[in-house]
């Protein structure tokens, strides 16, 4: 078996009386493009905020790469690699889209501390920009703020705010959300690629089935906070409690998000 | 032309216009010009928090204090260089700043600008009644304006209004300067960035505390510095400046002149000044007509004066684009 990237431990967490992640054991492998998947409320969400920071750990533990970061602040993590983009966009509004990627790059270089260089000088800087703009087809808005892109760019733009990072392991939220078909298209190829070239691990939350079934190799199915299936996508496919509590009600889950 | 040689040019402009306030102006409005610029520097600094970072402080007066104190104290215990008084000065906002700065930044928003007040209160009433160090209510007293000697033993002096206004100008380009390159760099980048999505910012790899201690310090700094030449333009060191009422001074001029741009607090500065000098020549409620302002300024104009001119003045430059 490959050195694991990530791996919990028991990991729990609880709203209140309402539990989202009950002892958790789960290892991300590094180049494995996985899908969680689950209904609304299976702790999808919760497991992607507690594993980056975003949410303060309970009870369990989480391993990157053998280190305990369970108490890791959100910016050390991102640092070691662990990145992710959000279900809703939430990018650096009145920032134009290529100082939105600056910023995790002079972050990630250690560049962002310096008050005296302009900006129009770290020419290394702004070619890294455009090279991840390149990747999520932005470059022609590269001077547009933000709050002027359509909704479809913002989704572009919020992964590529990501992968302005260099991350190892990204966890993407829901990417698609609210795309229309051709850009769901163009982004799912775009993550194929990318993880074809093996720098980054993806781990996607997603709600479309299509896509999680022709873009996975790996498939978790989460339910209330557990794990219900983990395998392969015909291995979830086959799997009767799956069928049971998830993809029974396939059709109307598509149906409502393709409302929004 | 491009509005980066347009800048450069009404700069060029202004600084032109302040060297020539000594010798065509008379007493008094050299000595506005030299509170406009005082005001400017604190200002300036102060929105390196508020504009860029969106960090809303009520205690900067007690930096501005600490400098103006520090650069007293120094004279009397130490030396009186004005220089050596000036970097004691900033020394000791910035100290001050670190400490009050490492307990608010946790917090954002209301609870670090109630913070804020609180720690600004508390040096108030330290300055007030720390008779023995401070001088209590009469403030630290007779601060002298002794002349700067520079290396090989040349020696400027500053004792008269129209010579000190020189020392005064030369703090004031240095630190609009300062400023100008801090909103241009990856720092300032950062800073943005922490104001527009500070979550964004910690997924992007950013310590955010980290980065609004500096700004806090940062900003400290300035207010230090605008404090320490006011004790030397005034001779004085008074616990008023330390009050909640004039931490708002910054906060009004930069909502006054707008926010966004570097000029904003400075031109915000300038309307304060003027407005608080010339209105109750007329009227004894100077505060009523200058709250009217600010009414009209929030309501209508929301990027201030600055802000609403240059919006203006784009739509005359490229008309079709609106």
């Amino acid at each position: 078996m490959r050195e694991p990237l990530l791996t919990t431990e028991k990991l729990s967490n609880h709203f209140g009386r309402v539990c989202t992640a009950l002892d958790l054991d789960l290892r991300f492998e590094p180049g494995v493009l996985t899908s969680i998947i689950g209904p609304n409320g299976a702790g999808k969400s919760t497991l992607i905020n507690l594993l980056t920071g975003h949410l303060p750990v309970q009870a369990g533990k989480i391993r990157f790469r053998g280190r305990d970061i369970t108490r890791l602040p959100i910016h050390k993590r991102v640092r070691m690699g662990i990145c992710r983009s959000f279900q809703v966009v939430n990018v650096f509004p009145e920032l134009t889209v290529a100082q939105n990627v600056m910023i995790p790059v002079l972050a990630r270089t250690g560049r962002a501390w310096n008050p005296i260089r302009r900006l129009s000088r770290e020419t290394a800087v702004l070619r890294e920009a455009e090279a991840i703009l390149t990747k999520v087809a932005l470059l022609a808005e590269r001077d547009t703020p933000a709050t002027a892109l359509s909704h479809g760019d913002l989704r572009l733009l919020e992964v590529g705010v990501a992968l302005a990072a260099a991350p190892t392991l990204l966890f993407l939220d829901e990417p698609t959300a609210g795309m229309n078909p051709v850009e769901r298209v163009r982004l799912l190829e775009n993550i194929r690629q990318l993880a074809r070239e093996g720098r980054t691990t993806f781990v996607v939350v997603e709600h479309d089935m299509d896509v999680v079934f022709s873009l996975s190799e790996r498939i978790i199915v989460l339910h209330r906070g557990e794990i219900l299936c983990d395998g392969t996508p015909a291995q979830v496919r086959a799997d009767a409690k799956v069928r049971e509590v998830y993809l029974g009600d396939d059709v109307s889950d598509l149906f409502r998000y393709e409302e929004k | 032309m491009k509005a980066e040689t347009r800048n450069a040019a009404a700069a060029a402009a202004v600084l032109l216009a302040l060297c020539a306030v000594p010798f065509l102006a008379g007493k008094f409005t050299i000595y506005l010009a030299m509170r406009i610029m005082l005001l400017g520097i604190f200002a300036v600094g102060y929105n390196l928090l508020l504009g860029r970072t969106g960090l809303l402080s009520f205690g900067h007066g007690a930096f501005y204090a600490a400098g103006a104190y520090g650069l007293g104290l120094f004279g009397v215990h130490v030396s009186t260089h004005p220089l050596l008084g000036v970097a004691a000065g900033v020394v000791t906002a910035v100290l001050l700043a670190l400490l009050v700065g490492t307990l608010c930044v946790r917090h954002t928003e209301i609870y670090f600008a109630m913070l804020t007040l609180a720690c600004g209160m508390m040096a108030f009433s330290f300055f007030w009644n720390a008779r023995e160090i401070t001088g209590g209510d009469d403030g630290l007293i007779g601060i002298l304006r002794a002349p700067v000697s520079l290396f090989g033993g040349i020696k400027m002096p500053i004792g008269k209004d129209g010579q000190f206004y020189f020392f005064v100008l030369f703090f004031f380009v240095l630190s609009v300067w300062a400023v100008h390159r801090i909103r241009q760099s990856p720092f300032g980048l950062a800073l943005a960035g922490i104001r527009e999505n500070a979550r964004r910012s910690e997924f992007a790899g950013v310590p955010v505390r980290r980065y609004r201690l500096a700004v806090f310090v940062l900003s400290g700094a300035f207010a230090g510095l605008a404090g320490s030449l006011e004790a030397l333009l005034e001779s004085n060191a008074r616990p008023f400046m330390a009050h909640w009422t004039h931490s708002a001074e910054p906060v009004l001029v930069s909502l006054l002149g707008g926010m966004s741009s570097l000029a904003g607090p400075l031109v915000g500065g300038a309307i304060f000044v003027g407005m608080r000098e010339i209105v109750p020549r007329s009227t004894e409620n100077w505060m009523l007509w200058f709250g009217i302002v600010l009414l009209v300024i929030i309501l209508g104009f929301r990027g201030g004066v600055v802000g609403t001119l240059s919006a203006l003045f784009r739509k005359a430059v490229a008309p079709g684009e609106g």
